[in-house]
């Protein structure tokens, strides 16, 4: 492996192979964010208000087209309210006109209100842009890593430093 | 090259492919289950009402209040992905003719209902005997279509109706919708259709006859 | 002593592709050497490929981190479009052109020389993965001739010692024995004594036992320690015979 370090090219193509696994990976994602015309295609649940169905950790997929149908009622969706960064995944349970002007209320299946609280100051009713995708499929778990990483960032400094000795000790 | 790191990460590898096929296996399997739900609605009382229909609305509004009676057999829905049945009723109309749209539609849930299967009872928003009860009513199995199996009599709205434009009496053509979504655990969720797919039918009837909202009745009662 | 010996058994096939590496960076030192000029465009297109294709995706992370998804998405359609196509590109070029290439170059004369491995035989192949055999296709196309090509198979065991340790005369030796065109630019390794028995001096306590001589190897590394390595060779070959 040290070897490699004193050719260029050799060390040029090595740092190339772990350089083309970030970029795959980032490009997929742009991908599937560009089939799905979503800005985030695939979100993690983050709140408990759409319990039993969603659970904290969750994955959910998205889908932002209406190519066969206008986003409904019934649907569950995942906004994002002016001014605020996290996105909101609930269902939306009413629909007042047709088009990119529609007037959309949501709420969560385990709140007892609708979430007119939560909207920004004077907004009532979403609009087909403040949405950012439906759901269309689920996995269970996986995106636990993602909360328990933001929520305890030492999990992040043991995790790097125990990724760190194994390559120190496993050199050879 | 072939240390403990390389077969952790063979391992980890192996293990979230075979997850991942797995999870598919069973997403695919909801396709073979046919799926033949039935459902009748019809509007037992309507009244109109002006005044808060939230304890936080900022103005006084009209409001109405359907009560309703349902029949719905989703027992077909219940597989062993079904995670929880959401079942909804929305009332639907046409725009006013004051209104300025022509073709617009309105629409609103004014009642849902989550069933759980068996095995996210432990899941749901339960009080301690509700959930005992609940658990006892399905005591060892784990899957229970007879919960697909509602029969409303007179039913109470969960949410009423209102209109941003606040008026909502002598509606016309109003209709009362059964709708559903399975949510699986894991894979595609699924709301009922318009057409048949394969071994899912569509939804037999579940709309209501078309009815109209009354005049604003003196007072909530 | 029992839990090492346990490991070397499965370090054999962990450590052929280090010996093969090994053997692989030695061979451009070795022919540079011999006034043979080396030809990077193999290497030099893939890394072109490579670093195009990640320069299209840090510009598509720049775009998007600064302005935002929906302002910037037919241009990051297009960027996804494109990364597939040169990565697609950077992918058949490493797997129907490089092919694994370990050198090319040309001798004084203008004759091309090409050393890769075969195309039948990858390094990950399994069947060949517990033998200690470096396998190379040596193709040298003299100027506006017909090329010729020259299989040989020779065992790791002929040039790495008993310590696991890269011994380059034997090395070249088997080369230029081997390779008319090497023998050529390099005279003096060429008359000397065929490679099997170079390394036979090179390496008296050689054993001729390849599989005993790698698991040695490999516990020699991983001991770190010669007697206990030998100690171990001791042991292993005493319970292989009874």
């Amino acid at each position: 492996m040290l070897s490699g370090l004193q050719n260029p090219r050799q060390a040029a193509a090595q740092l190339l192979n772990f350089a083309l696994i970030l970029s795959t990976a980032f490009m997929m994602w742009k991908g599937l964010s560009i089939v799905a015309d979503s800005p985030s295609p695939i979100v993690v649940v983050l709140s408990g208000s759409m319990e039993p169905a969603f659970q904290r950790g969750d994955l959910l997929f998205l889908w932002n087209r209406n190519l066969l149908a206008e986003t409904d009622v019934g649907e569950v969706v995942v906004y994002n309210v002016k001014g605020k960064d996290i996105p909101i995944v609930h269902r939306i349970v009413r629909k007042f006109g047709l088009g990119e002007h529609a007037k959309l209320l949501t709420k969560g299946d385990n709140n007892a209100a609708d979430d007119t609280e939560l909207y920004a100051r004077g907004q009532d009713y979403l609009e087909r842009k403040d949405i950012i995708g439906s759901v269309v499929g689920y996995i269970p778990f996986v995106g636990y890593v993602t909360i328990m990483l933001s929520e305890h960032p030492w999990l992040k400094t043991v995790m790097l430093g125990i990724m760190g000795l194994l390559v120190v000790l496993q050199r050879e | 090259m072939y240390n403990s790191l390389t077969r952790i990460q063979n391992v980890f590898g192996f293990f979230t492919t075979v997850a991942f096929v797995v999870s598919a296996i069973i997403a695919a399997s909801d396709f073979t289950a046919p799926r033949t739900p039935s459902a009748s609605i019809k509007p037992t009382n309507v009244q109109v009402v002006k005044g808060r229909p939230h304890y936080y609305s900022s103005k006084k509004e009209e409001y109405a209040i359907i009560k309703f009676s349902l029949d719905a057999d989703m027992s077909s829905l219940f597989t062993w992905n079904t995670k929880q049945l959401f079942v909804y009723v929305t009332a639907e109309w046409p725009s006013t003719p004051s209104g300025d749209g022509t073709n617009q539609t309105n629409k609103a849930v004014i009642w849902d209902s989550i069933i759980t299967s068996p095995s996210s009872d432990h899941l749901a928003n339960l009080g301690p005997a509700t959930l005992k009860k609940l658990r006892k009513s399905a005591a060892g199995k784990s899957i229970d279509p007879s919960r697909g199996k509602l029969s409303l009599k007179n039913q109470r709205p969960k949410y009423q109706i209102t209109h941003p434009s606040g008026k909502v009496a002598n509606t016309e053509d109003v209709t009362l919708h059964v709708h559903y979504n399975v949510q699986p655990w894991v894979g595609m969720l699924t709301w009922n259709q318009d057409v048949d797919f394969a071994l899912w039918k569509r939804m037999a009837r579940g709309i209501s006859n078309a009815f109209a909202l009354p005049t604003v009745s003196a007072k909530k009662k | 002593m029992a839990s090492q010996e346990r490991i070397t058994v499965h370090n054999l096939a962990g450590k052929l592709p280090n010996l093969k590496h090994t053997s692989d960076d030695a061979i451009p030192n070795y022919l540079n050497s011999l006034k043979f000029t080396q030809d990077h465009s193999l290497i030099d297109t893939r890394l072109a490929l490579g670093y195009g294709a990640f320069a299209i995706a840090a510009a598509c992370f720049l775009w998007d981190y600064k302005l935002g998804f929906e302002s910037t998405k037919w241009f990051t359609a297009a960027a996804v479009a494109l990364y597939s196509l040169v990565n697609g590109a950077l992918t058949l070029w490493i797997a129907y052109v490089e092919k694994g290439t370990v050198y090319q170059g040309k001798a004084a004369d203008g004759t091309k020389l090409t050393l890769g491995p075969p195309p039948q035989i990858s390094v990950s192949t399994s069947t060949k993965k517990n033998e200690p055999t470096y396998y190379v296709v040596v193709d040298v196309a003299p100027k506006g001739g017909p090329s010729t090509k020259l299989e040989f198979a020779r065992s790791f065991t002929e040039w790495f010692d008993v310590q696991g340790h890269f011994v380059a005369l034997p090395f070249q030796t088997m080369l230029a024995t081997t390779v008319p065109l090497i023998a050529k630019a390099d005279p003096k390794r060429a008359a000397a004594i065929p490679p099997p028995a170079a390394a036979a001096a090179a390496a008296a306590e050689f054993l001729n036992v390849d599989t005993h001589t790698l698991d040695a190897l490999a516990a020699a590394e991983t001991t770190g320690a010669e007697s206990t390595a030998a100690g171990s060779v001791g042991k292993k070959s005493k319970r292989r015979k009874a």
